[in-house]
């Protein structure tokens, strides 16, 4: 009787150990990783990148299984927590398949505030990748908006929560950026269909050089806060020879106004 | 079906599938009639090149002398500078034939699909769904 207490006593110690270790071990749902891998040698991510309109386009929604919005709220793989889709639904998009650019609950469009990432690449324009051995800074045409990736860096314990989050990278198989973002403020949705996030949006994101002209973009959005599991969205981009930054996507209420009053507000389907 | 008519079917959906994903940034379904576009002739009385869509604005004369004013918007300028528009590629006073996907509820607004100029040339609002590959 006594042997067979201590060995269930032993057996008990063992297992909280080795969960507590495995704990320790694995990083909670929307944690960073604490050590980032060590890079291999960095992808060339040379040259100017356009939504690649062979292949997907730009579309609206991260669901990739549903790049129209047509579906938004009801996508199939979208694992909502029951009031991210709630809030979903409860947004006006300014675009899509019913759109309402005048009346939109859009924070970028509405307050020409930053779309952060992901939702800046939902933006028909074009991203450079400027590579140094410390950083390598992503430029987008719209804003004009860049971000900053650190390399051989970790993120800050208790980041402060921003528009673009706090970035750090490490280069996988010569080929592959990996860019690991935490510390996000809640204000942007994901994408232009409206779907929401919270501070505990953990985002990775991994640009792979498929060939001279290719560049494809994976991404985790893992949000213990908005979605019961992390799931994966999509873009993929080419090469384009028409240069970077002609033209300034700049966000202007005054041009926003005059474009829903010429047209998107004459456009309304009669109530 | 003759093997040019094969390849001139395949050439036309080709066309429509690539410029489908291209469809104006705002396009919408349930505004605007993809299904075919209203053709007609106008003026070109404004072209905006600017933010967030450019708007092309043309007046259509009808048969009885009555001028309609049209509004017709593109994707933005960055994107039309992609598909090799400039803000010089209208100018007031330019016959056209204007191809819209119209508003569905009967306002004289739409989106381009394109444009032919008086010599003939065509301006593609979708144009190309991508530049060509740099060398």
């Amino acid at each position: 009787m006594r042997n067979r207490l201590m060995f269930l006593a032993t057996l008990s110690l063992g297992v909280v150990t080795f969960s507590l270790v495995v704990s320790a071990q694995t990083p909670a749902r929307g944690a960073a990783p604490p050590n980032p891998p060590a890079s291999s040698k960095p992808a060339d991510l040379a040259g100017d990148w356009a939504p690649d309109g062979r292949r997907g386009g730009i579309g609206q929604s991260l669901s990739i299984s549903d790049i129209r919005g047509a579906k938004r709220g009801n996508e199939d793989d979208i694992p909502y927590q029951p009031w991210a889709r709630e809030k979903t639904l409860a947004e006006r998009t300014s675009t899509g398949p019913d759109p309402q650019f005048g009346n939109t609950t859009d924070p970028q469009v509405l307050y020409c505030e930053p779309p952060g990432v992901p939702h800046i690449y939902l933006w028909p324009i074009k991203t450079k990748f400027i590579q140094t051995p410390e950083a390598v800074y992503i430029l987008h045409e719209l804003g004009p908006y860049y971000r900053v990736v650190r390399l051989n860096s970790k993120h800050p314990d208790d980041p402060d929560p921003q528009w673009w989050g706090d970035s750090i990278g490490w280069y996988e198989n010569g080929d592959t950026l990996v860019v690991d973002t935490i510390g996000f403020t809640d204000k942007t949705w994901l994408d232009q269909m409206g779907h929401p996030h919270t501070e505990k949006l953990h985002l990775t994101e991994r640009y792979k050089r498929v060939n001279a002209t290719t560049l494809e973009l994976d991404m985790v959005i893992d949000d213990p806060g908005a979605y019961t599991k992390p799931w994966n969205s999509h873009r993929n981009f080419t090469i384009s020879n028409t240069g970077f930054l002609r033209y300034q996507q700049i966000c202007s209420v005054r041009e926003n106004r005059r474009f829903e009053e010429n047209l998107a507000k004459p456009a309304l389907p009669a109530k | 079906m003759t093997n040019r008519s094969v390849i001139l079917v395949g050439f036309v959906v080709g066309i429509l599938a690539a410029a489908a994903p291209a469809r104006a940034h705002h396009g919408a379904t349930n505004v605007y009639d993809f299904s075919k576009p209203v053709v007609m002739k106008g003026t070109i009385t404004k072209f905006e090149w600017l933010n967030p869509h450019n708007q092309i604005y043309f007046d259509v004369t009808d048969e009885k002398g009555v001028v309609s004013h049209w509004i017709a918007a593109t994707e933005p300028p960055q994107v039309m500078l992609e598909r090799g528009w400039s803000r010089r590629s209208l100018k007031e006073g330019d016959e056209v034939t204007v191809y819209v996907f119209a508003a569905k509820n009967g306002a004289k607004v739409g989106n381009l699909q394109k444009i032919v100029l008086a010599d003939g040339k065509e301006l593609f609002a979708n144009g190309p769904p991508a530049p060509a590959p740099a060398k």
